[in-house]
């Protein structure tokens, strides 16, 4: 008898370290897949989950995980509105200050800045803590990022920490970028100017090229007396390059600050280290 | 664990004990793998429609393979988180699970809802191919035909579609109507259409006959303009050729631009200023050339955008009302 109950009672206890009932396995098993990267499988995972789950015990983790899922597929529509149904089933105020910046970040992504934007101003004017106003911050400073408006996002992080990182590197692509305006008033002073400015200085010589010819026909018809043909080579050639070289300047200083810009997302993406949307 | 051993009760308790949790382990863990890798990997599907259409196990593959019946992968569960699926409009993923069912079930409203998911996510050649495996022997064969039907006809091929419409063996008499319609249809999307059109308007419901009238007249006869006349239009009159296309603006630009560049050479000519005369001789000739091309370019453009308009007019209608395929519940 005593054996009985001896072993009857270590066997009692070993199965209490194993037993599992089938909503956590299933959790863990979805768990797994998604954090292996098999994000298709662990979509149906976490579904079959919520469908099977009658006390909603893991509403909130599975729905943050199917719209991380969601996101990692760059299908951010989706990843929305499981972080939005995430939100209705939150458990404590922690829960839904995350999914909330869940959604903001699915929102930077899926370039709705304005709609990211108006989320963090929300959450800015409920929260009070330090650490959760600087993540404000960090996340108005990348919404801003993914706008192209970078001097926004240094004020942003600089909010956070007057040398912050992002800050810093918001600061160098401001000071990188060319002013387009700018460009075009030179190209109007000195055809060809504003794309030599901008780097592109092959371009930049053949506009100012085509333009004196241009000119010295123009001003030489004008000057023998034959004003309808100055007044015509002025218009059809002259001008044309003249105009030409406003546009080109423009269209340079335009795709210099994209480049500008794309150089930094990309380091963004590939080498910087920090929480990304 | 000497001093253990040395009492000969507990050791006996202790190797007890030691077999009795392994073997449960073993089950419990059996069981959450057995149970776990139930979810169909892609490269099943394929191995799956390659060759026997989801075989159904054996019983004892099947007690294998699914241990637990209570658990959230059962058939019974299985199918009712399919179902669900299939109601939130996430056909990719209920298909997978009907997939799975079926490898232990038969149920042809199952294989229906299944050939129905592969339609509804657009890879008709397989909803094709699920839907013939209902033809025969099935109560729901009629509407696995017209299943069929409107996978061939969404395929695209609809030269295709008609010749498989022309066997009319597999024609089911409840929906001879419809089959017979998406066969009309076919004639409008690709432009086929015939010029006998007793058949094809009595075809449609008396509601839809006139405006697939109108469809039918614009097909038919649209008023293409010749790319030859545009330019040969343009040969006579520089620009004439872009108003006959409807590019009004440009043909009277044309013609300005022409003129003044060969009053230009002629002037220059005139004056012994031979080079700026060539000069001005070349440019007109480019303008007068380009002006000709550009005409019979305008014709086409024009004819390409009364084409995509009608296409999409067309189609757009015809989406609209469904192709005027019946809503079956099930």
């Amino acid at each position: 008898m005593k054996r009985f109950f001896s072993t009857y009672l270590l066997f009692a206890l070993s199965l209490s370290i194993y037993a599992q009932d089938n909503l956590s396995i299933q959790f863990d098993y979805a768990n797994t897949l998604y954090k292996t990267g098999q994000y298709f499988d662990a979509i149906t995972e976490f579904k079959r989950l919520l469908f099977f789950s009658p006390q909603k015990k893991y509403s909130y983790d599975a729905n943050i995980l199917i719209g991380k899922c969601y996101k990692a597929g760059a299908k951010f529509d989706d990843a929305i509105k499981y972080f939005s149904v995430a939100e209705l089933n939150t458990n404590s105020a922690e829960q839904k200050i995350e999914a909330k910046f869940q959604i903001v970040r699915a929102n930077i992504l899926r370039r709705t800045t304005n709609r990211a934007l108006e989320i963090l101003n929300e959450l800015e004017k409920e929260i009070s803590q330090k650490q959760l106003l600087d993540s404000v911050n960090y996340w108005k400073g990348w919404s801003y990022i993914f706008a192209d408006n970078w001097k926004e996002a240094s004020a942003a992080f600089g909010k956070i920490k007057s040398n912050h990182e992002l800050k810093k590197l918001c600061d160098q692509i401001e000071n990188d970028k060319v002013s387009v305006t700018f460009t075009k008033v030179i190209s109007y002073i000195l055809p060809g100017s504003g794309q030599i400015y901008t780097g592109n200085i092959l371009p930049g010589l053949m506009s100012f090229g085509w333009n004196i010819l241009g000119g010295y026909l123009t001003v030489n018809s004008f000057v023998e007396d034959r004003v309808f043909d100055g007044a015509v080579i002025g218009s059809l050639i002259w001008l044309r390059f003249y105009r030409g070289n406003i546009q080109g300047a423009e269209n340079s200083a335009i795709q210099k600050n994209i480049d500008i810009s794309n150089k930094a997302l990309r380091f963004l993406q590939f080498e910087y280290k920090g929480a990304k949307p | 664990m000497i001093l253990l051993l040395k009492n000969k009760v507990i050791s006996q308790n202790l190797i007890c004990l030691i077999i009795l949790v392994f073997f449960f382990q073993g089950k419990i863990f059996s069981q959450q793998i057995n149970g776990l890798n139930l979810g169909a990997s892609p490269e099943s599907y394929s191995a799956a429609s390659d060759g026997e259409l989801y075989p159904i196990l054996s019983s004892a593959e099947a007690e294998r393979e699914g241990g637990l019946k209570d658990n959230l992968l059962s058939t019974g569960n299985r199918l009712k988180f399919a179902d669900y699926l299939f109601q939130q409009e996430d056909y990719l993923r209920a298909l997978n699970e009907y997939r799975e069912f079926l490898r232990y079930e038969d149920n042809d409203s199952v294989r229906y809802r299944l050939a129905e998911s592969f339609f509804r996510i657009g890879r008709f050649n397989e909803a094709a191919d699920n839907f013939k495996g209902l033809f025969f022997g099935s109560d729901l064969s009629d509407e696995a035909i017209l299943g069929f039907y409107k996978s061939s006809f969404f395929k695209g091929n609809y030269k295709e579609f008609r010749e498989l419409t022309a066997t009319p063996i597999y024609m089911p008499d409840k929906y001879v109507t419809e089959i017979n319609r998406l066969y009309f249809i076919s004639h409008f999307m690709d432009n086929t259409l015939p010029y006998d059109t007793a058949k094809l308007f009595t075809a449609f419901p008396d509601s839809n006959r006139q405006e697939v009238k109108n469809f039918y007249r614009s097909r038919k006869f649209s008023e293409y303009k010749s790319p030859v006349t545009a330019a040969l239009l343009s040969v006579a009159i520089p620009g004439l050729g872009k108003v006959y296309a409807g590019e009004v603006g440009d043909g009277i630009t044309s013609f300005i631009t022409t003129g003044l560049l060969v009053f230009l050479s002629v002037n220059n000519f005139d004056h012994d200023h031979n080079f700026r005369g060539w000069l001005f001789a070349g440019m007109a000739a480019l303008s007068y050339g380009g002006t000709i091309y550009g005409s019979a370019a305008s014709a086409q453009i024009y004819n390409a955008g009364i084409k995509f308009n009608l296409d999409n007019e067309i189609k757009l209608y015809f989406e609209k009302r469904n192709y005027f395929l019946p809503k079956l519940e099930f």
